[in-house]
């Protein structure tokens, strides 16, 4: 059984101590003696306390830690006042992260995550232990089987030759250009909001864009111009912060090969890394936005069962490749899984009408909505202006039309939709969990249909699973036929791989799919 | 292609009658609340009446839904998987095969106990075929299917493995 880093008490200690001395700060007001208010003195005591109590309870939770790596588990026994023992199979693990903030830098420390297919939260945290040791347990816990003599007798030399031993293959460094590409274009909606708020309140570029209606006389111009104004500093100022905020957690990113497993690294402030195993990967996601996709730039994501390395919060699946040259991205994507050249096949020509019927209505509702602004209110008399929209419709619907296609290939699928974020999909056979074909009461009407093919990659939550939109009605239930038919003939032909050697590998690589819970 | 047991429509006609209630009286009588508070002082004559026009319509096309469902819902146990077709205005047609089946359960509601009729619900690991499930069986039925498709299941996995 091994204990985290002795250091790890000092840095928990800060950070708890912190919501301690704070709670206890709010107890020594309430419970100041007398009504006369706030006492100095039994405030500062009761923030002594509770640092204290911060202070005690990490190195209790220190003493009571222990882990253990085990031949096919790994063991966490934890909790100060509610025990708790854990085993998780090796097999079951599918990414492991490691993550350092400034300081946990400074101290040569490391927080070690460990997620399973299953739940919705990380199954083992380590905070915090060496790095050291934190490179051998990514190493080891992902290799799921472990030579005996290399267990928990002789960590730091078994560490040392993890670095030596395996060569790692450095597969992509973000270039400080595409970094900068990266950092202007993309809008993170959530953060760049709040810090454009606070940004532009406290660089004084305009309190207005809180409150502009009062204090449109003060702003340069008036009426809506003024408004426009103070839209365009707010935007700035959330720009800013987006940037920043990129640049922040995509600075010096790596992304290496070890064996089979992909490994990653970024981040200014907060280092984060992780690995990606190989074999676990249910799909691949090439996205080219449009100002990227203009600058022949596009990203890969890795999905697998598990959570996808580094989510966290409200983010959803955390890139492979942030950015990259569309060569390389292609290029590594190939490496992961193997593809032939990206000749889709479109959609019938009858789907191009359907859009530019779905674009008409849409412009029809504009019109009507122009009119009814114009009859009720004073602004603008030429609603009918409204009606010149129709000149787009065309283009747009050619434009979707073309970018939608799909394409079999010997061991995958590959998807294709979005003009302004043109998405490929790569989903392996062997990883489809079910074939969905679908039909709305209008794509009946023209013979079309949708064919979803399922995995169990948790980034399809989000309704993004490998779809073939709009193909031909019958054609679909060929393709339906098609998708099942090989996936039972890959999963033949990896049952052979496996009997014929190299069983252990494949194994563990693969059962995730009928172990892993209907969550994910 | 195996049908649905016919009694299905009663569950269905009922599920849809309480829900068309229930958003029935939601806007009748948000509708009767704003006539009679006065919020909006001058509402036009036919304001309630439209309100209860259009819960009636809303129900009536609900209560269409549900007895339409029942010509398209039909269901294969084939060699690979299990195929479904469903669906009134998207017509979905699904398959799953066995290997990927992770486990199944028969279900009853109240309402399906007072019909005599269970569910049975094939879990995968995807993402969004999570649940498929077929209402309107027999208890009987629905516990064979279960057993079949549970026999299936290790037999996929024994041949094909993981």
């Amino acid at each position: 059984m091994r204990k985290l880093h002795p250091a790890s008490v000092a840095v928990r200690s800060v950070s708890r101590s912190v919501n301690t001395g704070l709670l206890f700060f709010v107890v020594g007001i309430v419970a100041s003696p007398g009504s006369a208010g706030a006492n100095l003195l039994g405030v500062g005591g009761m923030v002594l306390v509770g640092i204290l109590v911060g202070i005690v309870y990490e190195f209790a939770y220190y003493e009571r830690f222990r882990y253990e790596l085990t031949a096919d588990t790994f063991d966490v026994t934890s909790g100060v006042l509610a025990r708790r023992d854990r085993e998780v199979p090796l097999r079951r693990i599918q990414n492991v992260d490691v993550r350092q903030n400034v300081l946990v830098r400074a101290l040569g420390l490391a927080a070690v995550h460990v997620e399973t297919a299953g739940g919705g939260q990380t199954e083992v945290t380590l905070q915090y232990v060496g790095e050291g040791e934190a490179r051998r347990l990514r190493r080891r816990l992902l290799n799921g089987s472990v030579d005996a003599d290399e267990l928990d007798s002789d960590a730091d030399s078994a560490a040392d030759r993890v670095d030596i031993g395996d060569e790692e293959e450095l597969l992509f460094a973000m270039q400080p250009r595409e970094l900068a590409v990266l950092s202007s274009f993309t809008i993170d909606p959530g953060a760049s909001l709040l810090g454009g708020i606070a940004l532009s309140f406290a660089s004084g570029f305009d309190p207005g864009t809180l409150i502009p209606f009062g204090l449109l006389e003060d702003l340069p111009g008036t009426g809506l111009f003024a408004l426009a104004w103070a839209v365009l500093l707010f935007l700035l100022a959330a720009w800013i912060v987006s940037a920043a905020l990129t640049f922040n957690r995509y600075y010096g990113f790596r992304l290496t090969r070890v064996d089979d497993e992909l490994y990653y690294e970024r981040g200014l402030l907060q280092r984060y890394s992780g690995t990606i195993p190989l074999d676990k990967v249910q799909t691949l996601t090439i996205a080219e936005s449009v100002p990227f996709r203009w600058f022949g730039y596009g990203s890969l994501a890795v999905e697998t069962a598990g959570y996808a390395p580094g989510q966290a919060g409200a983010r959803g699946t955390e890139s492979a490749i942030p950015l990259a040259g569309r060569d390389r991205v292609l290029a590594l994507a190939r490496s992961i899984e193997p593809f032939g050249d990206l000749d889709f096949e479109r959609p019938p020509r009858r789907a191009r009408e359907r859009y530019a019927v779905r674009y008409l209505v849409v412009v029809a509702i504009v019109v009507a909505a122009g009119y009814l602004v114009s009859t009720v209110t004073s602004l603008g008399g030429y609603w009918y202006a409204l009606a010149l929209l129709t000149v787009v419709v065309p283009i747009a619907a050619h434009l979707k039309w073309s970018s939608r296609g799909y394409r079999f290939d010997d061991r995958l699928l590959l998807t294709r939709t979005g003009f302004w974020r043109r998405t490929t999909k790569v989903v392996p056979y062997y990883r489809v969990q079910a074939v969905v074909h679908t039909q709305t009461v209008f794509q009946r009407r023209r013979r079309l249909a949708n064919v979803t093919a399922d995995t169990a990659s948790s980034a399809s939550f989000f309704g993004r699973a490998g779809t073939a939109y709009d193909v031909d009605a019958d054609h679909g239930l060929e393709m339906q036929a098609h998708i099942e038919t090989r996936l039972q003939e890959r999963l033949r032909a990896r049952d052979r791989d496996r009997s014929s050697g190299n069983w252990f590998r494949t194994v563990s690589g693969d059962d995730e799919d009928t172990s892993s819970t209907e969550s994910s | 292609m195996e049908r649905l047991t016919p009694r299905v429509r009663v569950v269905w006609l009922v599920v849809a009658g309480i829900r068309a209630a229930i958003v029935g009286g939601v806007i009748v009588g948000g509708a009767l609340a704003v006539s009679s508070t006065g919020v909006w002082a001058s509402e036009p004559d036919w304001f309630v009446p439209a309100a209860v026009g259009l819960a009636v319509v809303l129900a009536g096309v609900r209560i269409l839904v549900a007895w339409l469902r029942y010509s398209v819902w039909r269901f294969e146990v084939r060699d690979d998987g299990l195929y479904i077709e469903r669906g009134v205005f998207t017509r979905i047609k699904t398959v799953v095969p066995y290997v990927r089946v992770q486990h199944v359960d028969s279900r009853r509601s109240p309402i399906e106990r007072t019909t005599g009729l269970a569910t049975m619900v094939v879990y995968t690991a995807g993402s969004r075929s999570a649940d498929v499930a077929i209402p309107g069986l027999t208890p009987e039925r629905a516990d064979g299917l279960r057993e079949e498709l549970r026999r299936l299941a290790i037999e996929s996995e024994g041949e094909d493995a993981v």
